[in-house]
């Protein structure tokens, strides 16, 4: 274990690296001081004068979104891996092998295609669409997966994959069906998910959500405590359990549909995140909740740094953290006797 | 090679533009081409009588939509041999090469074409010539065909300023044609340089990044009729200050004129003249029994 504010600043330290590192590289090679300088002057912290337009360009409106993109996705994800794991109180749930990814995936191309009609702006009507489709797949995974005894892991497990297997044909179908000209590569976005060509304005939905989802879930840090040592301790806390599962799972619904909206599924952030960050501050929700955030931004900024340079041509990010989750994902099945803390 | 074989079954055999020995004694009568540029090549080797079938994304000539289509990716194999061909032509940089395996298990020959130069057109449309028993109407037309390029060709060494074009394939992802492609030799047809001649990959798809730096002067794709700067402009804001955008110079052309490698090549060459320089040339544009 390691102090919580030793971390913290240890993330925020790195995250800041980071972010550094992020935007000086990219398919062109523009030099470290003319990226500082775009981001001093677009800041107001310097003097010198108006940086080239080219190079303000790909710092500022290409790399930049894309940087931000992949923090608020990776954190978004991994307090939703939190927010699941506590759910089914099992540190293997997480959005993408809940199905909840795909769902959103599903109901986001469902719109994209015009299959939905545009209730109100198209930025606003995507995220919804995706927020359903993740609704509908968590829901039925989590009614298949609960009987009277409790919640069955393997059942969970198994539901979480059949749906994904499920949501990603009907992404696949109907992607295939309709007029996009460029299909494949529509469907390897919903699937396997990608950050390239992210906007500011596309921020603007997933900052507001991902932000209430943290809110929310650092203030139920403590019924989430509760929850994790069983039920009937939880309702003898006063805790009113049967809410707070719904709270969680349409939370959950709602970020990662707002999420999957703009960078397609990403699978496994939520399952890795977390659980490094318990190895190192335990399970008190009140500090594995931000740092995981932090965390999880960090994670994604790396995963696609090295999704977009890796290969000359660029990788859906969803492969780079599938090739890091799924080892992570077997080796925590295999030890059967794992337990929170 | 072939003579090397077992001489107990001597059977003829042709070798393909991807060094495949196939078992096949020319001519053929009924052809089936897996790709809408053979069936352009087939019509201009003189054999458009052996078409059996097109396949569904075929479009020209126009009186194809006569004949039976099948459909190719993925390869309708059982409409396929229902129509009895008796020689499948292939595209290599569009038909794989398993589908082959499966026709050759079938008895059915197929036979690839590569098109990397230019100058492929006219040499894959003297061996049609050979495989369809249409000779000397293929080499009058490959000759014919060489010397209109050639035309162009001398055009261009003529201008003064070869302006940097980017060609695009679709304006949302930026698909373009990289190393090892014919495209950037029709650019230079038409008097221009293109920026991604010497991308690694055949079929790279561009960054945004990559067009704001090598500032393209014209760029130029196939994104429907009429498209104009702004419609690009709106896709891609950043690109405002690339001289292209800046100066109008986007045009949008028919993209089988360049995608499709045939004799229509030279309609493409002409288009891209046209985009680059603002004028057209005084070629003959002679296509043989093309419309």
């Amino acid at each position: 274990m390691i102090r919580p504010s030793v971390l913290a600043g240890g993330l925020v330290v790195a995250l800041s690296v980071s972010l550094g590192m992020a935007v000086a590289l990219g398919s062109t090679s523009v030099a470290l001081g003319d990226v500082y300088h775009v981001l001093a002057y677009r800041l107001g912290w310097t003097s010198l004068g108006a940086p080239e337009g080219t190079v303000e360009r790909i710092v500022w409106d290409l790399r930049l979104p894309r940087v931000l993109a992949a923090m608020l996705v990776g954190g978004g994800l991994s307090i939703i891996g939190v927010a699941m794991q506590t759910l089914v109180r099992n540190p293997l749930a997480e959005p993408y092998l809940l199905g909840i990814s795909s769902g959103a995936s599903a109901g986001a191309s469902l719109f994209y295609l015009g299959f939905f009609p545009a209730l109100v702006a198209r930025t606003l009507s995507m995220p919804i669409a995706a927020f359903l489709g993740g609704l509908l797949a968590i829901s039925i995974v989590y009614l298949v997966a609960r009987d009277r005894s409790g919640l069955s892991v393997a059942r969970l497990l198994l539901a979480g994959v059949a749906m994904s297997a499920l949501m990603a044909s009907i992404t696949s179908f109907i992607t295939l069906a309709s007029p996009e000209p460029d299909k494949l590569r529509a469907i390897l976005f919903w699937l396997l998910g990608s950050l390239s060509g992210m906007r500011w304005e596309m921020l603007i939905a997933p900052t507001l959500v991902t932000t209430f989802g943290l809110v929310v879930l650092i203030g139920l840090a403590r019924p989430l405590d509760a929850m994790l040592v069983g039920e009937e301790p939880a309702q003898s806390l006063g805790v009113r359990v049967e809410w707070a599962k719904r709270a969680l799972i349409g939370l959950a619904a709602l970020v990662t549909g707002t999420l999957v909206a703009i960078s397609g599924a990403i699978g496994f952030v939520g399952l890795i995140v977390p659980h490094a960050v318990r190895l190192l501050v335990g399970v008190p929700h009140r500090r594995l909740v931000p740092l995981s955030f932090l965390a999880g931004a960090l994670f994604l900024v790396w995963a696609d740094l090295v999704a977009r340079s890796a290969l000359p041509t660029e990788l859906p990010v969803g492969v780079v953290t599938a090739l890091c989750g799924v080892p992570f994902f077997l080796i925590l099945l295999r030890q059967s006797a794992y337990r929170f803390g | 090679m072939a003579s090397c074989g077992p001489a107990a079954t001597e059977e003829p055999t042709v070798t393909d533009d991807l060094e495949r020995q196939v078992s096949f004694s020319p001519p053929a009568t009924r052809i089936f081409p897996l790709a809408p540029n053979v069936t352009e090549q087939i019509v201009a080797a003189g054999g458009a009588d052996q078409l059996v079938a097109v396949s569904t994304a075929d479009t020209y000539p126009p009186w194809v939509d006569e004949l039976p289509r099948i459909g190719t990716l993925p390869l309708d194999f059982e409409a396929l041999v229902a129509e009895e061909p008796d020689l499948v032509v292939a595209n290599a940089e569009i038909n794989p090469e398993r589908d082959a395996e499966t026709l050759d298990a079938l008895g059915i020959p197929t036979l690839f074409l590569t098109y990397t130069t230019v100058a492929d057109v006219p040499r894959t449309i003297r061996l049609l010539g050979t495989w369809l028993g249409t000779e000397a109407e293929a080499d009058a037309t490959a000759d014919t065909l060489t010397a209109q390029f050639d035309a162009f060709r001398a055009a261009a060494d003529t201008v003064k300023h070869r302006p940097r074009v980017l060609f695009l394939i679709g304006d949302e992802t930026l698909y373009a044609y990289g190393a090892g492609s014919y495209v950037h030799e029709l650019i230079a047809m038409a008097g221009g340089e293109s920026i991604t001649a010497t991308l690694p990959a055949a079929a790279p798809v561009l960054s945004e990044e990559f067009v704001l730096t090598q500032r393209p002067d014209v760029i130029v794709g196939s994104f429907g009729e009429g498209y104009t700067t702004a419609d690009l402009l709106a896709k891609h804001p950043t690109w405002d200050i690339v001289p292209a955008v800046r100066d109008g110079r986007v045009y949008s052309i028919d993209g089988a004129l360049i995608s499709r490698p045939g004799p229509r090549l030279l309609r493409g060459v002409q288009a891209l003249r046209a985009a680059i320089h603002g004028d057209t040339l005084d070629v003959p544009l002679y296509l043989p029994h093309l419309p």
